[in-house]
This record gives C-alpha cells, structure tokens and sequence, in this order.
C-alpha cells in the first residue's frame, strides 16, 4: 500500500468505470418492484430483486415519460437505464429511463410495429376477408392435440352438430417453434380443403399467446384459401393472428360456436321451409279452385240451361200458385153450394107439401094458381107428399087476399 | 376432397327465393307446380346434404408431415 486516495477518488474512479462500460450504460433489467416511493420531488425510488438479489433503481421526474402506468410493489417489470455510482453514498443503482411491465412492455411494442406495419400491407384489409360459410361439412382445426381448446371445441361441435367432420392438425402453441408448427397445420389443413379452418389455443400469459403475434403465422392465415377463425386465449386478449383472421372468435368455444351450425335449428329450418312450400302449393291451387268456381257458376248463369231451368222453375211456381188459387176458388164454390142447397131446401115444395100445402095443375100439366086458370067442371090434378089427387073442380069463388 | 356442386346455403337461398315466387299472385298454376317439385327436390338436398353420420374427430399424424 503505497498511495492512500480520497473516498471521492475511489467513488470517481469507479465512476469513470461504469461510464466506460458499453454494457452498463444502457442496459434492460428485469426484476420484481419493492420499496416504491414516490417522492414528493417527482423522482420515483425503488428497489429492483429477484429471488437472490436486489438493485437500487431511481426515476428522475424529467424521465417520468417512460413510465406509462403507476408503479407499485411486486409488480414484474424491466427497467431499461444505465447504472451508475451515486458518489454521496458509494453506492450503484440503476437510472431508469423506461420502465416496461413485464411480458407486456416490450413485446407490446413489437405487437403494435407488427400490427401497424401488417395493417399498411393491408392483411387485416375487409376486402380480403373470406366469408365463413354458415353450414360447413368440414372443419379444420389447427391447435394442441391436448388441452383446453380443442377439448371445447369437440364438446361443442358435438352438442350443436355431431354430423360435421372435425379434423385436428395437431400443433405446439407455445414455446419456440410454435409459431412454424402453426403456419404448417394451417397449410396441411388448407391442403385438404375443409370448409373453414379453426386456429387458436386455450387462454394463458402474453408469452405463452405470442405465437400467434408472429408475423408468419399472420401471413399463413391471410395466405390461406379456406377462411379461417381465429380463436387464441380469452375475450381480452388480441393477437396479430385475430386481425388477419377472415373472423375473429373471442375464445375456442366461441369459435365453434361460430364455425358450427346447430343442427336441431337447421332442421327446424327446413321442416319450417317444407310447410311454408306445402302451404303456398296448397293456397295456390285453393285460389285457383276457387277461381275456378267462380267461373263456373258464372258460366252456368249465364248458360241457355241455366235460363231455361229457371223459366221452367218460374212456371212450375206459377202452376202451383195457379191451383192453389183453383183450390181455394172450389172450396169458396163449395161452400156457396152448400149454402145455397140449405136455402133451396128451405124453399123446396115437398117441405110446403108435408105441412098441407098442395101443388095445383090441370090435366096439361100448366100451374093453376089463380081462378081464372081453371073453371067448374075442369080437372085439376094436386101433388101432395105421397102422390097425386085428381079431382073436378065444383066452383070459383073470387076472395081479395091483399087487404 | 370433393366440392358439392351446391351448398346448403345456396339450396336454402333458392328455396327461399322459390317460397317468395310461389307467395306472390302473378303465377300460373303450372309454374307454381314446377317450382313447388323444385322446392321439394331442394328440400330433399338439403336434407341429404345434413349428413346424418356421427363423425369421430380426424387427427392427422404428424409423421405424414409434408415438411412445408
């Protein structure tokens, strides 16, 4: 020990160290947050640790741009700075110029160049978006062979529509060369032409989802004849796959659901469709029977039949009207006749007869009502009830009957 | 695999189509039986083409790979 140097020196020169390392003075540091204060200056002071270790880690409030959300303790997070001496103290910490959250942050950023520069190439354009045919016969699905996604999907394929064929191409999702194993069963699949195609995985971490943000798996889906769903995660999570994707299913579920018709509305559709054909075919030909008897009373009515059925129907009324009218007439007839024979009875000579009264005539049969119609010695005959008296006439006496 | 000539939507469609002809009054009866054997013979597709056979899921092996 030959020279003896100043605190300051030291701290200066080990200083001068970290500003010469090229790795020190911009460098990304992934850890978890402990001890945040927030200090009444605008400078945010934490601690960064892992599980064997910790690091001291500022935030000037000049730099507070490059923190987009609050920071609190246990968040994962990477902080990209320098690190550097803090000569009062003698001790290091890191200068933060951007703090990220972890899985989000960065790759976020990839996710948002990717996508923007996707969108301006135009593979999310609308008019490249195949319709997906709404009664498909065959499904492709590009997923894990085990796990929650493809047993979802078999669970409600199976509920809505036992009858479409499902054909799995087994893929890794996550992890490296996931992406690659995607963009092949996409193509094998499209090889075989199904109706539709589902690509997707069950929920997890941004990582475990970024598969489906890489850029070939984005172009394999735009590339691909066979219109494609994209089922990748949950409701929240959006990935470039699901922009590029000819529709986008919240979750593998949903993209069957979506993919797969319900075959009990289907039928019910066409037993709906078979009765509304029934019934236009039977309207159809009612309306023209009823036409068509319209036209057939018109004809008759008008036919010489049909007139002459009628005149005789007027005259066979006429004929009953007629002797109803004779009827009566004759039973009128009738009773005067009867009437008038209680009358001539009343007048008859043989009831002037039997009360004593007699019939006088003479011998030619002329009436001998008066005396001068007969003379003394002249023969009349009288008619009594029984028969008849001739007798001689004695005398005529003249007797005024009118006093 | 081979593509049906005609799917079911596009039977459904037709069917639809003959439905609204068949409604309408302007018809003659003739051509109302023609469209109506129409409809019945795309009802009958669309039928035949909901093919009832259960279908087990294909896995396709990944040893078959085409090495795209």
């Amino acid at each position: 020990m030959t020279e003896v140097y100043s605190v300051s020196q030291v701290n200066t020169y080990i200083k001068n160290l970290f500003v010469r390392d090229s790795l020190l003075g911009y460098l990304s540091v992934r850890g978890e947050v402990s001890g945040c204060k927030y200090h009444t200056s605008g400078h945010i002071y934490f601690t960064l640790k892992d599980a064997s270790g910790q690091l001291g880690c500022v935030m000037f409030a000049s730099l507070r741009k490059g923190l987009a959300f609050r920071l609190t303790d246990g968040m994962s997070v990477v902080v990209r700075g320098r690190i550097s001496i803090y000569e009062r103290d003698g001790r290091y910490q890191l200068y933060a110029n951007e703090i990220l959250k972890e899985g989000t942050g960065d790759l976020y950023a990839q996710f948002e160049r990717l996508k923007e520069r996707l969108a301006a190439e135009g593979l999310f354009d609308k008019e490249h978006k195949k319709p997906v045919p709404a009664f498909p016969n065959t499904i492709g699905i590009v997923t894990a062979a085990t796990g929650a996604a493809i047993h979802d999907i078999l669970t409600i394929s199976a509920r809505r529509n036992p009858y479409v064929q499902l054909i799995l191409c087994p893929a890794q999702v996550q992890g490296e060369g996931a992406a690659a194993a995607i963009v092949r069963g996409i193509r094998r699949l499209a090889a075989l032409g199904p109706d539709v195609i589902i690509v997707g995985r069950g929920g997890g971490s941004a990582e475990d989802l970024w598969a489906f943000n890489e850029e070939i798996v984005a172009r394999a889906i735009y590339d691909c004849p066979v219109p494609i769903i994209s089922a990748v995660g949950h409701e929240t999570d959006f990935t470039i796959a699901d922009f590029a994707a000819d529709l986008r299913a919240p979750t593998p579920s949903a993209a069957a659901e979506l993919a797969v018709n319900d075959v009990s509305l289907l039928e019910g559709t066409l037993v709906d469709l078979h009765s509304s054909l029934l019934k236009s075919m039977q309207r159809k030909i009612a309306d023209c029977r009823s036409r068509l008897g319209g036209l057939a009373m018109q004809l008759k009515y008008t036919s010489p039949a049909y007139q002459l059925e009628q005149q005789r129907l007027k005259l066979a009324d006429m004929q009953t009207r007629l002797s109803m009218l004779f009827r009566q007439r004759l039973v009128l007839a009738r009773k005067e006749t009867a009437l008038l024979a209680e009358r001539m009875k009343a007048a008859s000579p043989l009831e002037k007869l039997t009360s004593g009264y007699s019939y006088l005539a003479d011998e030619e049969g002329h009436m001998v009502n008066s005396i001068t119609k007969t003379a003394p010695g002249r023969i009349i005959v009288a008619s009594v009830t029984d028969g008849e008296i001739t007798a001689e006439v004695k005398e005529v006496r003249k007797i005024n009957r009118n006093r | 695999m081979a593509k049906k000539e005609k799917t079911l939507e596009a039977a459904m469609e037709e069917l639809n189509q003959i439905l609204a002809k068949l409604e309408t009054d302007q018809i003659s009866l003739e051509d109302s039986f023609l469209l109506y054997q129409e409809g019945m013979k795309l009802l009958k597709y669309c039928n035949d083409s909901i093919d009832k056979v259960e279908k087990k899921l294909i896995v396709l092996e990944e040893g078959s790979e085409d090495g795209v």
